[in-house]
């Protein structure tokens, strides 16, 4: 099996929570005998070579954060360009997010539905997975915890060349936290992870308070 | 006051916009954006890290930032691609951004960002071209959750005189 795989994000690579999730899904992929292609929709001057790739290949995935509930927009600017296909290309799609319940992807999920339909592809299915935020402030062993989970989707990928499986469905997690948990995360959001934002915010240089208003209210 | 952004180059529905709603003596503000540079939401997160509350990227999205933060209601004006908005539209939504804080909070039985700004902006769409609209509809009601508002709905551009009747 050969995949085309596009990273949807407009983040540059360097930055791009969908590439470190990629890279664990394609070696899982790769192991299983599956050669892969990757392209990055952030490089704009590659759009014309990735949409030949597009019309050239029948398995495609593309990986992509959710943004406002759906494609970002400069996705959907690569996609607007694509000459739709037929049955025999089958279009998946990965979908990752930084809030982490199952629910939150189930809007961007939907479209993905339609988007491959929309481009005459047949549906592969998408794997929806989120609380992915942290992968950009998490290094080696920290971010392997998040990452490496993607590999065995690789895998199963390569093996059913879908994401129907109960496996890909089970990787989403709980639809909605259990009360308890919502409760605790409610502590936990109020006084921990306020601290950690602005520990990230001073490294990166912020001298405001993450809640500062710079436009006036009037 | 009624926010409207056409980011279509269909200028004639932000002049028969403009004249229902001068009938009405609605107070509202109509922004033409096709010849205006509003670029796509880089995920950078400066807005929420580095720089609270202002994009990184210097171009006439700020003067709409401004305006939404004091806005009753804003309707965004959109040309289709693929069944939903087309990329022009959606990035209207997507740098909108700002407006919330990255701290999170349980709202209903959800994660939510906290909302920067004490004014809530309920939003409506108008779409030219062909479209999903169950969908539409129900990503709005999602989007409007996010930055909680309520939804306005979906219309398309043949029921725009109905869409005014919601604007006040």
């Amino acid at each position: 099996m050969h995949a085309l795989i596009i990273n949807g994000s407009p983040r540059v690579k360097q930055f791009s929570n969908t590439d470190k999730i990629l890279e664990k899904f394609t070696a899982g992929l790769r192991e299983c005998g599956c050669s892969v292609e990757v392209y990055e929709i952030s490089v704009r001057n590659d759009w014309e070579k990735i949409r030949e790739a597009f019309k050239e290949n029948d398995n495609i995935i593309i990986a992509l954060p959710l943004y406002v509930e759906c494609v970002p927009g400069l996705l959907m600017e690569f996609l607007e360009g694509l000459a739709p296909k037929d049955e025999n290309t089958r279009l998946s799609f990965i979908l990752q997010s930084g809030f982490a319940e199952g629910a939150q992807l189930r809007c961007g999920e939907n479209y993905l539905r339609l988007l491959a339909g929309q481009l005459g592809c047949k549906y592969g299915g998408t794997l929806v997975k989120g609380d992915n935020f942290g992968i950009r402030f998490a290094e080696g062993k920290e971010r392997d915890k998040i990452t490496e989970p993607y590999r065995k989707m690789g895998q199963i990928f390569a093996q059913n060349g879908d994401f129907f499986s109960d496996e890909c469905r089970k990787f989403t997690g709980p639809e909605i936290f259990p009360l308890p948990l919502r409760l605790f995360l409610k502590l936990l959001f109020k006084t921990v992870q306020r601290k950690n934002f602005q520990k990230v915010a001073t490294k990166w240089g912020c001298t405001k308070p993450l809640d500062y208003k710079p436009y006036k209210e009037k | 006051m009624v926010l409207i952004i056409n980011t279509t180059s269909n200028s004639n529905m932000s002049e028969i916009l403009k004249g229902l709603l001068n009938q009405k003596k609605t107070d509202f503000d109509v922004i033409d954006t096709a010849d205006m540079n509003i670029s796509h939401c880089m995920g950078c997160g400066h807005c929420w890290l580095k720089n609270p509350g202002t994009c990184v990227i210097n171009d006439d999205y700020a003067g709409i930032m401004q305006k939404i933060i004091t806005a009753d209601q804003l309707w965004v004006i959109s040309d289709t691609a693929l069944g939903f908005l087309n990329h022009k539209g959606k990035n209207v939504f997507d740098r909108i951004l700002p407006i919330l804080c990255i701290y999170l909070e349980f709202r209903g039985d959800q994660m939510r960002h906290i909302l920067r700004y004490d004014k809530r902006t309920d939003i409506g769409i108008i779409y030219q071209g062909e479209a999903n609209r169950n969908y539409l509809q129900q990503w709005l009601d999602r989007c409007t959750d996010n930055l909680d508002s309520k939804s306005l709905g979906a219309y398309p551009v043949a029921e725009l005189k109905e869409a005014a009747k919601c604007m006040h």
